[in-house]
């Protein structure tokens, strides 16, 4: 079994905290995601899962094996860091073949692997060249490569496509999962880079300051975020939230928007979640299910800015404090000031002061 | 006036040919993003502009004045720091002045020229404070007022932002927009990211080998590329571009998954941007031919399908969270007004 657990780990460096007690069990053959911004505690996370660190407090467990004390080496983990350990003065081939050879596998057995994750990679007609006259790329692919020809149980990769271009992070991260899928081993996925996480990850650990914020797949962290950093930190742009405050009115319980002088309706179960709050709450709703209407409800806002990329428009409205953003296929027609409203069902409310999701009843 | 322009410009270190006969001109107050792979020419333009280099042919042009043979001192452009981070040990206000104190500009300058940038990006309340007590957008504000703090003709900035987090580089770059449409400065930039230059240019030069492929807006050039190199520069996920063959009037793709109707004589390629690409369940009455879902990627607001069609993959971009499965048949069409068609050396052909 190569299930990973963490039970109440605690990493301290001195005075800084590190991480703050988290747990969390990562299943065998699962791919999940440690995201968050720099200093989240992730990058902590994984090295205590390899073995570069000992944790604080708490306990790793690899199925029931408790970890404690065993060196890097004794744990069976493959890991790929973000700045590749390739021999430059090998070629591909010998070095794909390494651990294996160190292993002291036979010949023809090494041959027979080296060509198959060659294959899986991209990287056959390459298996000749030396590793010094190779792209960034490349190089990463080859890193991947030579940790993954171990088979190991285990796979941990820290940032690993942050060095390499646009175009070429979109292809790995398709053939990233589609090699976890392969061998089921289990992946352990550092990133700061939300777009990565969703796209590969079957669940996604969400961390910010030390702490784990949520668990869960892509579309759950996506669609039902349990607070306002998740909310901000998932999805390309974030969520839009607006302060505002639960008031009755004839239509139902609404949110009043304040200093937008709109109000807004509630799906029923979010209202009757919110009938007793009373207090601030933040009116949370996706850029991408925000709807431009040529009339009648919704929220007024000047067109601030507009980045047109490629497939999508990013409209950039209102400033500050009352910013919205919305986002368009790419041949919206736009005045200087537009009425948008949400789609009724991404409504999301969060409790103003903790920042802590209100589920819908 | 600060419209800087190239007139036939090479640039050769020994055999390489950085700069290949680049003819351009950005307008006084203009966005303009110079884009390509490494290698492409992009720092040899930055510093044949800065006056670091010299010409082996043709002509820098500053505001209408030749200046190869001005001096670097002598051209009033600046280039901006590479990375935006600040120096923890010095307030906002010590930060901002730095590039003035270390030019020794004299102090009442410094004062005023503090006093004006820290009024255009509202600053002026938090000069007094170390960056480990402003927010990120404050610490992002103070990074850029430092960068702007002289008064140049012109900027040049050479990826300033790549060493940021995903999150806060998609909020700096239209900062940075803003900012410049404020000071109303001639701004020249240089990135490798396709989605941060097609969010901050004006207009933008795609570049390979050392020449320039295409100038235009990024819309225009996202619309309709000139070449197959291009296409493929800008977009993400990339432009489908499938080797096809003439079948009478028609073209066929992806082992027949991609027809189209009515395709230019001598065309070889086929291209569709992956947001024109339908997907739909397969069903019997559907043309052409079912093909195979490899993979879904849910981006949340989007859904990345990729297909496997014979030896090709294709990437589809779908709007929401559409239930598609992978290893399931799926049909594919596309609006023949929305594909691209290239020729024998990948040059884009018309219809």
């Amino acid at each position: 079994m190569s299930s990973i657990h963490l039970q109440n780990l605690v990493k301290k460096f001195g005075e800084f905290t590190a991480l703050k007690t988290m747990d969390l069990v990562i299943e065998d053959g699962e791919f999940m995601a440690l995201l968050g911004p720099s200093g989240c505690g992730k990058s902590t996370t994984m090295n205590m899962i390899a073995g570069i660190e000992e944790p604080t407090s708490g306990r790793i467990l690899f199925g029931d094996r408790d970890m404690a004390g065993v060196p890097m080496g004794g744990r069976g983990v493959g890991f790929v860091f973000q700045n590749y350990a390739i021999f430059t003065h090998m070629t591909v081939r010998q070095n794909l073949a390494y651990g294996l050879r160190m292993r002291g596998l036979a010949k023809s057995e090494i041959e027979r692997k080296v060509s198959a994750i060659a294959e899986l990679l991209q990287l056959s007609p390459l298996l000749d060249r030396k590793a010094d006259r190779l792209s960034v790329n490349i190089l990463q692919r080859v890193a991947i490569g030579r940790s993954a020809i171990m088979e190991p149980a285990i796979f941990l990769l820290d940032e690993p496509l942050s060095n390499v271009d646009a175009a070429f992070r979109a292809v790995m991260r398709t053939e990233l999962k589609h090699l976890q899928r392969q061998f089921r081993q289990t992946m352990v996925y550092v990133t700061h880079d939300q777009l990565e996480a969703m796209t590969m990850a079957d669940r996604i650990a969400v961390m910010d300051h030390g702490v784990l914020q949520q668990v869960g797949t892509p579309l759950e962290v996506y669609n039902h975020p349990a607070n306002v950093f998740v909310a901000r930190f998932i999805g390309a742009p974030g969520m839009n939230l607006l302060k505002g405050r639960p008031a009755e009115r004839d239509r139902g319980l609404v949110i009043d928007l304040g200093r937008l002088g709109a109000t807004q309706p509630l799906p029923p179960a979010l209202a009757a979640s919110l009938r007793n709050h009373g207090r601030e709450v933040l009116y949370g709703f996706r850029p991408e299910q925000t709807l431009l209407s040529a009339e009648g409800r919704g929220l007024r806002m000047p067109v601030d800015f507009v980045e047109r990329i490629g497939a999508r428009t990013i409209v950039h409205l209102g400033r500050d404090e009352t910013a919205v953003k919305a986002v368009f296929e790419n041949d919206v027609k736009l005045g200087e000031a537009v009425t948008v409203s949400p789609a009724e069902a991404s409504v999301r409310i969060f409790d103003a002061a903790t920042g802590t999701a209100i589920r819908a009843e | 006036m600060a419209e800087i322009a190239f007139r036939n410009v090479t640039k050769r270190y020994g055999d390489l040919v950085a700069v290949d006969d680049v003819s351009f001109t950005v307008e006084d107050n203009e966005f303009f993003c110079f884009f390509g792979p490494p290698l492409s020419g992009k720092s040899t333009i930055l510093r044949l502009i800065l006056g670091l280099e010299t010409p082996d042919r043709g002509e820098v042009l500053i505001g209408g004045k030749p200046v190869n043979d001005v001096s670097p001192a002598g051209r009033n452009v600046a280039m901006v720091f590479q990375n935006l981070a600040l120096f923890p040990h010095m307030t906002a206000a010590e930060n901002v002045r730095f590039p003035l104190v270390e030019r020794r500009v004299p102090a009442p300058e410094i004062g005023r020229r503090l006093a004006e940038v820290s009024e255009k990006l509202h600053i002026g309340h938090i000069l007094h404070k170390p960056p480990a007590q402003l927010s990120g957008g404050e610490r992002q504000r103070v990074a850029i007022a430092r960068a702007l703090v002289r008064d140049p003709a012109a900027y040049l900035m050479d990826d300033p932002i790549s060493a940021l987090d995903a999150r806060l580089r998609e909020e700096t770059r239209v900062e940075l927009k803003r900012i410049q449409r404020d000071l109303g400065k001639t701004l020249i930039y240089v990135t490798h990211d396709q989605e941060e230059a097609m969010s901050v240019a004006d207009r933008m030069a795609i570049l390979e080998g050392g020449g320039i492929r295409q100038i235009g807006t990024p819309v225009e050039i996202y619309d309709r590329p000139a070449s197959a190199y291009v296409a493929r520069l800008l977009g993400s996920p990339t432009m489908n571009i499938l080797p096809g063959t003439h079948a009478g009037s028609a073209f066929e793709a992806a082992d027949g998954a991609i027809r189209v109707a009515d395709a230019p004589a001598g065309a070889m390629e086929i291209g569709v941007r992956p947001e024109n690409l339908r997907v739909e369940p397969w069903t019997e009455d559907k043309q052409g031919r079912p093909v195979k879902v490899f993979e879904v990627e849910p981006l949340g607001g989007y859904t990345v399908v990729t297909l496997e069609s014979g030896q090709s993959r294709l990437r589809a971009l779908m709007r929401g969270q559409p239930d598609i499965r992978t290893e399931t048949m799926v049909a594919l069409s596309c609006d023949p007004a929305r594909v691209h068609f290239f020729g024998q050396s990948g040059g884009a052909l018309g219809r």
